[in-house]
């Protein structure tokens, strides 16, 4: 009988007591999969559990580890994936009513890279509806419900890879995939209190994932530390020839060990001053308190500003009009009118009265803030700010009315392609997760993970669990 | 405050990744100055956030312009509700648009979108060249 403990542990652990074959895939699997099944509907976490395929793949990776054929880290360790990637075989339904038939006969790149590694498939995590592509106003945007968040059901795990969250956050999978067009990991591990890695765009196939916006949108690991997210990440980076928009092979691939650090010059940290508007008491507070030890870890700490200019508009609008594109043949049949959101059932029709030159306008002027933000990595290697505002919210919130801040780092992160990691680094008074966020220069990854994992050695907010019966 | 953070005083936090116009900027202002005073009557006014800015004619006839294109295109699928719920989309559509065409770019700044030309070819060896065959030929 495997406890819960054992099922928060990060991968690292699990790793080294499946190579020691103290620990079967198995066992390990068939646990977490009870544990899903009991807990899953619960949260509104999975949109499918796949107990077939994981009990295969378990079975098959301790059969070759017994015979000494041990793949690495992720050999046998079980995960999810957001249920916009295809597996083969299994439902894919975007999270939404209109695609909920839809099989693909084909694995994407990620699931691929995954299996390769040996790692298990649980199931597919729910998402909100494309990704948000369509705009939504409530939590509930999903096929599943709304998901709810492990520390507290009455509060949502934020959007779009709100099941992965969930996931990681209940210990109902070791890892959850999960991607970002603007916010999709950050936000999630920052409410549910999980490690989450947005990697440089370009350094993670696409191929076989839903595309909402072709030049913002970027696959990652959600997981228990910013290590554990170094080793998903090395398994699933690298350039692909089905999807074009990859990097070439040197830039895109990633290879991680710890010991990499070693040596490594110290990193230059910019704490940035300007990245929230303000900051939600708690948050404040915690962050603060998170600010202390990134001063005391790396010397030289400084503050830092992100540079001034209409970033959110040019980022909503290439979203805006990428994704109407992407999802012009729903929207022109009209079975936009599905979605379950009253906002995303309209919201691509003035999506769709974006001009071809207000489009050029914003890929300008991206290029603009691309160069700044070139100049500000001249000083600094990683960037820092809280990874939201506020911590996890109701679940009936409406997001349209009573959830509006500025997220001008969201937007710059995320037109520029750069990598950030979201670990926790506090929590409120009622015992609801708050997040820090490390920002580096596109390609930089191993910045971020770097300064991440230094902020986690001194720190053991990533080791809390919630109390989930 | 600066005069960027006027600007963005206020921003929708979910949308912004999914509809454009929900990352207007919504600017200090009122929100009578912001609805237009033609193209709608008074009780089919949207329902603006308070600091909604204020719009120049022209971007309220965009504005309009926009409503009517897709009302035009889409009209007989949507209810009463969804058409008004659409108008205020329009609205809120517009900031964005107007704060990134005032936003200086140069004829020669380049915009950040790239194509990767296919390179196959130039992979596979060259054909060779049919002079010497021909040069054989001569005495």
């Amino acid at each position: 009988m495997i406890g819960e403990e054992i099922l928060y542990l990060p991968i690292t652990e699990l790793a080294k007591r499946i190579e020691a074959k103290k620990l079967s895939s198995a066992d390990l699997t068939k646990a977490y999969l009870d544990r899903s099944e009991k807990l899953g509907p619960r949260l509104n976490a999975y949109a499918k559990l796949t107990p077939e395929i994981a009990t295969q793949q378990a079975e098959a990776a301790d059969k070759e580890i017994r015979r000494g054929h041990y793949r690495g880290p992720l050999h046998g360790i079980p995960y999810a994936a957001k249920d916009l990637l295809a597996v083969k075989g299994v439902p894919c339904t975007w999270g939404a009513k209109p695609y909920a038939n839809q099989v693909f006969d084909y694995d994407a790149t990620v699931i691929d890279h995954l299996h390769r590694t040996g790692a298990v498939l649980l199931g597919k995590a729910a998402m909100i509806e494309l990704a948000g592509g369509m705009g939504y106003r409530y939590a509930s945007a999903s096929l599943q419900g709304a998901a709810k968040n492990p520390w507290d059901t009455k509060c949502w795990t934020c959007g779009s890879s709100s099941g992965s969250g969930a996931i990681v956050a209940g210990a109902l999978a070791a890892f959850a995939i999960g991607t970002e067009t603007w916010g999709s990991i950050v936000c999630p591990a920052a409410f549910c209190g999980v490690s989450g890695l947005r990697p440089t765009y370009g350094r993670v196939s696409r191929y076989g994932a839903m595309a909402l916006s072709y030049s913002m949108d970027k696959i990652g690991p959600l997981a228990r530390s910013a290590e554990d997210c170094a080793r998903v990440f090395s398994a699933i980076a690298g350039h692909d020839f089905n999807d074009r928009s990859t990097l070439p092979i040197d830039k895109a691939a990633f290879t991680y060990s710890a010991s990499l650090e070693l040596g490594a010059k110290p990193l230059r940290i910019g704490l940035l001053t300007n990245a929230w508007k303000k900051l939600d008491i708690a948050v404040e507070k915690a962050y603060t308190a998170a600010q202390r030890v990134v001063r005391t870890h790396f010397p030289g700490t400084r503050s830092a500003a992100l540079p001034e200019g209409p970033w959110e508009d040019a980022g909503s609008v290439i979203i805006g009009i990428e994704g109407a594109a992407a999802f012009r043949d729903l929207i022109r049949s009209g079975k936009v009118t599905e979605l379950t959101d009253p906002l995303g059932q309209i919201a691509g029709y003035v999506n769709e009265q974006i001009s071809g030159p207000d489009y050029v306008r914003a890929l300008q002027v991206r290029d603009i803030l691309q160069r700044k933000m070139t100049e500000l990595f001249d000083t600094y290697d990683v960037i820092v700010a809280a990874s939201q505002p506020i911590a996890a919210i109701p679940l009936e919130t409406n997001l349209e009315t009573d959830l509006v801040f500025p997220d001008p780092l969201g937007a710059i992160g995320n037109l520029c392609g750069l990598p950030t990691l979201s670990v926790p680094c506090g929590f409120t008074d009622k015992g609801l997760p708050i997040g820090i966020q490390f920002l580096a220069r596109a390609g930089n990854d191993i910045a971020v993970i770097r300064a991440a994992r230094t902020f986690q050695q001194y720190t053991d907010w990533h080791r809390r669990k919630p109390k989930l019966v | 405050m600066s005069k960027s953070e006027k600007r963005y005083s206020r921003r929708d936090f979910a949308r912004k990744a999914a509809l454009f116009s929900m990352a207007a900027p919504l600017a200090a202002g009122t929100a009578r100055a912001g609805i237009p005073d033609s193209g709608f009557g008074a009780d089919e006014q949207p329902k603006l956030p308070a600091d909604f800015p204020k719009l120049s004619d022209r971007s309220r006839a965009e504005v309009e312009e926009r409503h009517q294109a897709i009302l035009k295109q889409y009209g007989e699928h949507l209810s009463k509700d969804q058409k008004n719920d659409l108008k205020r989309l329009s609205f809120l559509a517009q900031p964005p648009l107007d704060h990134l065409r005032e936003y200086a770019v140069k004829n020669g700044d380049s915009p950040a979108l790239y194509l990767k030309p296919s390179v196959d070819r130039e992979k596979k060896p060259p054909k060779p060249a049919a002079a010497p065959v021909a040069a054989a030929k001569k005495p």
